[in-house]
């Protein structure tokens, strides 16, 4: 009996324990991105007079001093936990927009290339060799200075010049996996080439894939504050991560608090993604090559 | 840095081409017990040649390189430079400058009529149409010779303001047989003045090296060289400037100020400049054509409490787009008292509905006003208007947005005219058809500010100029915000630095203490 | 000479790159403003007819087609024409590209000697707690925006203890700093990959055979897997180092670093069509060779490629 028990009990232990979504990885990152999420979702809610009201009477308040300024204030006298929390949803919007829809310009349009060869692959990995040669921050500058500033602007930007690595990323995987067994196998199965690309090529193409797309939702929220460094980015009213950064950093030696929670909520936001992102990974790996 | 580690350095260089291609320009010359003056400045004025600048950052090198007939020092009083004296002929269409007797430029080559002859055919000839110095001098008809050592300046209008203007920039004088020799580009990189100090090598976007002008007319300088870098990043340069890489520092952001009054080892130094910042209306359209909705926001704003919170008390209250060293300046104008509920009666005596929105244009690499346009928003969502505030690069905003008239509502304003008159500022922001005046047609300023540039008459100036700051200050064109204090970041060790309030340091003066 | 024929092929394709990246440079510039405005900002008494004297002086009336094939024609008898404001180019390249060139490449070998050893070794502890403590560190140092990591580093070693210059670039020291930064922030990136592509072939079948022909685990890894993961790796790497070329410009900026970065956002702010044309030209051309280089290494590595 009791031993049945303990049999049980190990199964059902052992279940959780073995399931896919018990690791670390899992945990964590979804505990951070739900968290930040959750938190931009409800931002209306928990602060719903905006970006913070400027008070220049508070300005520069020190943080852990009272709770109506929990993390300080800014140079304007404005909230600095209230400018975190609806930073976050530009900053998100920007990081996960501008990424996706790179990866799935990019995704498609490398996998074609790279299957198909030939004039098409010629003409978009040209087209692609273009876009490499323009050095982002320079072509950035000079498009925002004739069409102006804005954050839909910065958005189609990143797409514009960001798709061409994923493209040639997963054209690169695509030219060896086309020569792999299995792509011959299927191809003399006489299955067509659309689905051969979609359920066997991209799925071994998408660990790479998955990470760089990780790494570029981090990496665009930090190009937004980059932008706003050159003062190219949004405009000053709409609080985001990168913009209080930047603007905070002529304050770095008097006021830290300024610069460092901001900081503190991309590295929280990066950490999440990435972490869902190695998970995601282990989890579309067809193969299970990589897990432990 | 020592003069040691340069020679290691140099040793060093043999290893990598790369390093030396790229240090060869960077690295002075090298000679012992010397005391050199380090200096960091914002900008790179990309162009040494007086002619063919008109940036602040020449200023602050040119002004030590070179002299004109006049001089301005820091009291902003004009008194002789290379000439000894002058005086209006011929019904004032002819001025005679008398010039200075013994002066030679760095390389030798003396100074005399010819020079200047040359310095202002150079100016308003083939070679001055090529840059934006020439425009200023146009009231000039030609200059004569009248023996070596006597020129006569025929004017082809009245120009009231070209004594001062003689004291800067363009009209500094130049050498003739220097530049036939090395030719004018040559001259660009490396030119030649009479000033306390000479070019020694110029690299550009990286520093401009001078050494003491040991044949000066006027005295010695004090150091044997200075260093000016040129640091654009306000973080970077406030960092040489308190891990001491540099002894003073130019264009002290106002974020800084805190940082650098803290600092044990370097003291700011502040001077009332010739910055000032305003935001225009578009007086044209919209609700800011209605002259009691323009002095609504006018009243809206505090703008004491914008200068002692944002810029740390460092800029004075203006009535008018001038400071109060202006030539001009009217000190019995006293700016709108701040007077919100002034403002919304009156808003609502125009007829503004609470909740209209407006928006404010400004350039976006400007730090500070990007605070202060922030804070504007805020005092005037406490009247009911909604601002919404737009940052362009730079040079779409000058060029496109000002130039071609398509600002909102509000717009921001920054000049600091050099010569502290009026008429600089005034002209530009108020004259019918003026490039940085895109809303104002108004026949009355017309007439005023073309009277005061017809006379000599310094009252009859001030008169004119006064009332054109009087006329705007009654229509509310503008609304003054304040008058920028010029800031230098300055380190313990140094001594006699005398602050400049035009921007045109001058180093002949200071001691650096090892 | 299916070699041959793969070279030449590229090499047209990259002149062809070259010329459409120049010529969208030259009329891009051209729709963002006037240089004979700006030139005149900050004058206050200026005419049209002064504004216009100045653009003929500068040569834009000419049509676009004439100042593009004056352009073409500096740029390859090496003479890079004169800057609108600041004499010669090709004197203000000689100096810029030097220090651009030496910083990425520092910043490069920064990131490389960290990452490589790095990440293998997280590959082969995989799971371990070095593993853990590796990637977590460089999930931390992707979250850096690159300029605030390099005012906290002057903040810290030039200020607080004053070891290394803050800025610019008058001694072998003024590198470490935005070498460090750069490097820094590349390592996170590259370790990630370099470990994700150790762990692909290092459970691939042939390494499989590998170790079960009782080839050593050394031979295993560094013969076999790093040699395979090394198409991904270079091919990442050079698209990162061409990236870097002209990605330097906030990090130059910060650390008032006198290169290519500094020197086109300035022909930007003011306009200078020339400088901006030759700056933009000369870095397009610079990552085109690195991106035409790493296909032939790519080619080389994998051969089944190579025949297209």
């Amino acid at each position: 009996m009791s031993d049945m028990n303990n049999t049980s009990n190990q199964t059902w232990t052992h279940k959780v324990m073995a399931s896919r979504y018990f690791c670390f990885e899992f945990i964590a990152g979804s505990l951070l991105t739900g968290t930040l999420v959750l938190v931009v979702l409800l931002s209306g809610v928990l602060f719903p007079d905006g970006g913070g009201k400027v008070n220049l009477v508070a300005r520069l308040t020190e943080p852990f001093q009272s709770a109506e300024f929990f993390l300080g204030t800014d140079p304007l006298g404005r909230d600095i936990l209230e400018r975190i929390v609806h930073g976050g949803r530009v900053s998100l919007v920007v990081g996960l927009l501008s990424a996706l829809g790179a990866v799935v310009l990019g995704t498609v349009i490398g996998l074609f290339a790279g299957y198909y060869r030939g004039f098409l692959d010629a003409f978009i990995m040209r087209f692609a060799d273009i876009q490499l040669a323009l050095p982002f921050i320079l072509l950035a500058i000079t498009v925002i200075a004739i069409v102006g500033p804005g954050i839909d602007r910065i958005i189609v930007l990143m797409i514009v010049s960001q798709w061409v690595q994923y493209a040639r990323l997963v054209r690169g995987s695509v030219l060896s996996l086309r020569e792999r067994e299995f792509v011959q196998a299927a191809r003399s199965y006489g299955l067509s080439d659309v689905k051969i690309i979609f359920r066997h090529i991209l799925p071994n193409a998408l660990g790479p894939l998955i990470i760089l797309l990780t790494l570029n939702v981090a990496n665009n929220i930090l190009l937004e504050s980059s932008l706003t460094f050159l003062g190219l980015g949004a405009d000053p009213q709409t609080p985001t991560w990168g913009g209080m950064l930047s603007e905070g950093r002529s304050y770095i030696q008097t006021a830290w608090w300024v610069t460092v929670f901001p900081g503190i909520a991309i590295m929280l936001t990066v950490l999440g993604l990435n972490l869902l992102g190695d998970w995601l990974r282990d989890e579309l790996d067809p193969l299970g090559k990589t897990r432990a | 840095m020592s003069f040691t580690s340069k020679l290691s350095l140099k040793k060093g260089l043999t290893r990598s081409l790369l390093l030396a291609t790229a240090l060869c320009a960077v690295t002075p010359a090298v000679s012992f017990a010397e005391t050199i003056l380090n200096v960091a400045q914002r900008d790179d004025p990309q162009n040494l040649d007086p002619i063919d600048t008109f940036r602040l950052s020449w200023g602050s090198i040119g002004s030590n390189v070179f002299e004109g007939l006049v001089f301005r020092g820091e009291d902003l009083e004009l008194a002789p430079g290379l000439a000894t004296g002058w005086e209006f002929l011929d019904d004032e269409t002819r001025i005679r400058f008398t010039l200075r007797e013994g002066v030679t430029f760095h390389n030798g080559e003396p100074f005399n009529a010819d020079a200047v002859k040359y310095t202002f055919d150079r100016l308003l000839g083939e070679q001055g149409e090529q840059g934006p110095q020439r425009s200023n001098y146009t009231s000039i008809k030609e200059v004569v010779v009248v023996d070596p050592f006597t020129v006569d300046f025929l004017m082809e209008r009245p120009d009231p303001v070209l004594i001062t203007k003689l004291a800067g920039y363009g009209a500094m004088i130049v050498p003739p047989k220097y530049i036939e020799e090395v030719g004018e580009e040559a001259f660009d990189m490396k030119p030649v003045g009479t000033g306390p100090f000479m070019v020694d090598a110029y690299t550009p976007t990286v520093n401009v090296e001078l050494t003491k002008n040991d044949a000066y007319w006027n005295g010695d300088a004090q150091v044997d060289g200075v260093n000016i870098r040129f640091i654009a990043e306000d973080a970077t340069r406030m960092a040489e400037l308190l891990s001491g890489g540099v002894d003073i520092a130019l264009n002290i952001p106002t974020p800084s100020v805190d940082t650098v009054r803290e600092s044990d080892r370097v003291d700011l130094v502040a001077v009332d400049g010739p910055t000032v910042v305003i935001t225009r209306f578009n007086t044209a359209k919209g609700i800011t054509a209605d002259p009691r909705v323009r002095k609504a926001i006018t009243m809206a704003i505090d703008t004491n409490a914008i200068i002692e919170a944002i810029l740390g008390g460092l800029a004075s209250p203006i009535s008018s787009a001038q400071g109060t060293k202006s030539f001009g300046n009217d000190a019995t104008l006293t700016p709108y008292a701040y007077d919100p509920e002034g403002a919304k009666a009156l808003l609502k005596e125009a007829g503004i509905a609470p909740g209209t929105e407006i928006s404010l244009d400004f350039s976006g690499n400007d730090d500070t006003f990007r605070e202060v346009a922030q804070v504007i928003a805020a005092y005037l969502d406490m009247v009911g208007l909604k601002l919404n505030v737009t940052p362009h690069e730079r040079s779409v905003y000058t060029n496109d947005i000002i130039a071609n008239g398509k600002t909102g509502e509000m717009y921001h304003f920054g000049w600091g005219g050099w010569t502290f008159d009026f008429d600089n500022t005034a002209y530009l922001l108020y004259r019918s058809g003026e490039r940085f005046n895109p809303y104002i047609e108004d026949s009355e300023l017309d007439a005023l500010l073309d009277k005061q540039r017809a006379t000599y008459d310094t009252d009859v100036r001030r008169q004119a100029l006064q009332d054109v700051a009087g006329y705007a200050y009654d229509t509310a064109l503008d609304l003054p915000l304040y008058n920028l204090s010029t800031l230098y970041g300055v380190s313990t060790s140094v001594k006699g630095f005398v602050p400049a309030p035009d921007d045109r340091a001058r180093y002949m003066s200071v001691t650096v203490e090892e | 000479m299916p070699i041959l024929r793969f070279l030449i092929q590229r090499l047209l394709q990259a002149v062809l790159v070259t010329i459409a990246v120049t010529l969208f440079v030259a009329f891009a510039i051209r729709l963002t403003g006037d240089p004979a405005i700006m030139m005149t900002a900050q004058s206050s008494s200026v005419t049209e007819a002064d504004l216009d004297r100045i653009r003929e002086a500068l040569g834009l009336n000419q049509s676009f087609i004439k100042q593009y094939f004056d352009f073409v024609r500096n740029i390859l008898s090496g003479d890079l024409g004169e800057s609108f404001f600041r004499g010669s180019v090709r004197d203000l390249i000689a100096l810029a590209l030097p220090s651009t060139l030496l910083l990425a490449v520092a910043s490069m070998v920064v990131s490389i000697a960290l990452s490589i050893p790095l990440g293998i070794y997280a590959a082969v502890h995989k799971g371990g707690a070095a593993d853990q403590i590796i990637r977590v560190l460089s999930l931390v140092g992707l979250s850096f925006p690159n300029f605030w990591l390099g005012i906290m580093l002057v903040l810290m070693f030039s200020i607080t203890f004053p070891i290394l210059p803050a800025s610019g670039f008058s001694s072998w020291q003024s590198i470490l700093l935005p070498a460090t930064t750069i490097g820094i922030i590349l390592t996170a990136t590259n370790v990630r990959l370099v470990r994700t592509q150790m762990l692909e072939t290092l459970s691939s079948q042939y390494v499989m055979v590998a170790r079960a022909k009782g080839l050593s685990e050394k031979t295993v890894i560094y013969k076999h897997a790093l040699r395979n993961a090394a198409i991904s790796i270079v091919t990442f790497l050079g698209l990162q180092f061409g990236n870097l070329i002209g990605g330097l410009v906030i990090i130059e900026l910060v650390f008032n670093w006198p290169g290519m970065g500094t020197l086109s956002i300035e022909a930007i702010a003011q306009r200078d069509y020339p400088l901006l044309q030759a700056t933009v030209s000369i870095l397009a051309i610079m990552i085109v060779a690195v991106n035409l280089a790493v296909d032939l290494v790519y080619g080389l590595i994998d051969p089944r490629i190579r025949v297209a």
